[in-house]
């Protein structure tokens, strides 16, 4: 399943970004108000959507990891938060450029950019948090800790233009939105989402390949029982 | 208070022009933007190929 993923997915993601960037760029007709600027949203409100799916991937495996300790679920944990955060930051900077002649401003500290620009430096320390701590358990337990408070962010992103008054517009729906430009928002989300998919498959690997490495150091050393890791309790 | 008068003046010459212009061009921030996405997934993906691991570790499979 794993390697058919790897082998469908390249081809899969790539035709639905090309298609839905297309018909974003060149078919779907300009915004009433915003003109052709408005293009910006088939990049930038998948790479939001998606950055908020993958961060919750994060929180369901960091939750499991703490009640089920596994490295699968820990690399799972790792590898969503840096997919996350990439998807996060695109979304971020496309937002900020499309600020630019919407706005005037490229940022401003309106609540839906300041709850994302936490999210963001949340992340930062997640990932950098990862990199300080050698003990893998140790990492693990208080990544996974750190992964829970970060989430706490996520509702309120979502939340935030309902909530406080914005100059971010609330969340549109098909209902509110031109058919026209409903298509290339569609086909770019699922576009995005093949890549989140692929792009975690990857660093899963990567993240559990060292993991491995990382617990089976001791088992290089002559022994006369049985082979165990170095983390007693984590499978 | 004369310039308060010219700014109420003002305020209501212009009310029936608010929300009704259509930003002019912006094909620039368009394409930075597109750039950027595409630039980020490529760079990204150019990572993840990397750091690929180079052979299979001798713990339990995925």
């Amino acid at each position: 399943m794993g390697k058919f993923l790897r082998m469908a997915l390249p081809p899969i993601a790539l035709g639905l970004l090309v298609t839905g960037h297309y018909i974003g760029l060149a078919v779907a007709p300009p915004d009433r108000e915003m003109g052709d600027v408005q293009r910006i949203m088939y990049a930038h409100v998948p790479a939001v959507w998606i950055a908020l799916m993958a961060l919750t991937i994060n929180f369901i495996c960091s939750v499991v990891y703490l009640f089920k300790p596994s490295w699968k679920t820990d690399s799972l944990a790792e590898a969503s938060a840096e997919v996350g955060l990439l998807f996060g930051t695109v979304g971020v900077l496309l937002g900020a450029i499309w600020g630019r002649p919407t706005w005037g401003v490229y940022w401003t500290w309106d609540p839906r950019l300041t709850t994302a620009a936490i999210l963001l430096v949340s992340y930062m320390g997640y990932m950098a948090l990862r990199r300080f701590v050698e003990d893998p358990e140790k990492r693990a337990v208080w990544s996974a800790v750190v992964g829970i408070i970060a989430a706490v962010d996520l509702p309120i992103i979502w939340y935030s233009v309902k909530w406080w008054r914005s100059l971010h517009q609330v969340q549109s729906s098909p209902k509110t939105v031109d058919p026209e430009m409903v298509l290339p928002l569609r086909i770019s989300a699922f576009a995005f989402l093949a890549f989140m998919i692929l792009f975690i498959l990857h660093r899963y690997r990567i993240a559990l390949h060292e993991r491995q490495a990382e617990v089976a150091l001791p088992d290089a050393l002559p022994t006369d029982g049985p082979q165990a890791n170095r983390t007693p309790g984590v499978v | 208070m004369s310039a308060l008068m010219t700014l109420t003046v003002l305020a209501q010459a212009a009310a029936g022009e608010v929300g009704s212009g259509r930003i002019q061009g912006g094909w620039g921030y368009v394409w930075v933007s597109y750039g950027i996405t595409w630039g980020a997934f490529a760079l990204y993906s150019l990572s993840l190929w990397l750091r690929r691991p180079k052979n299979s570790p001798a713990g339990p499979k995925e």
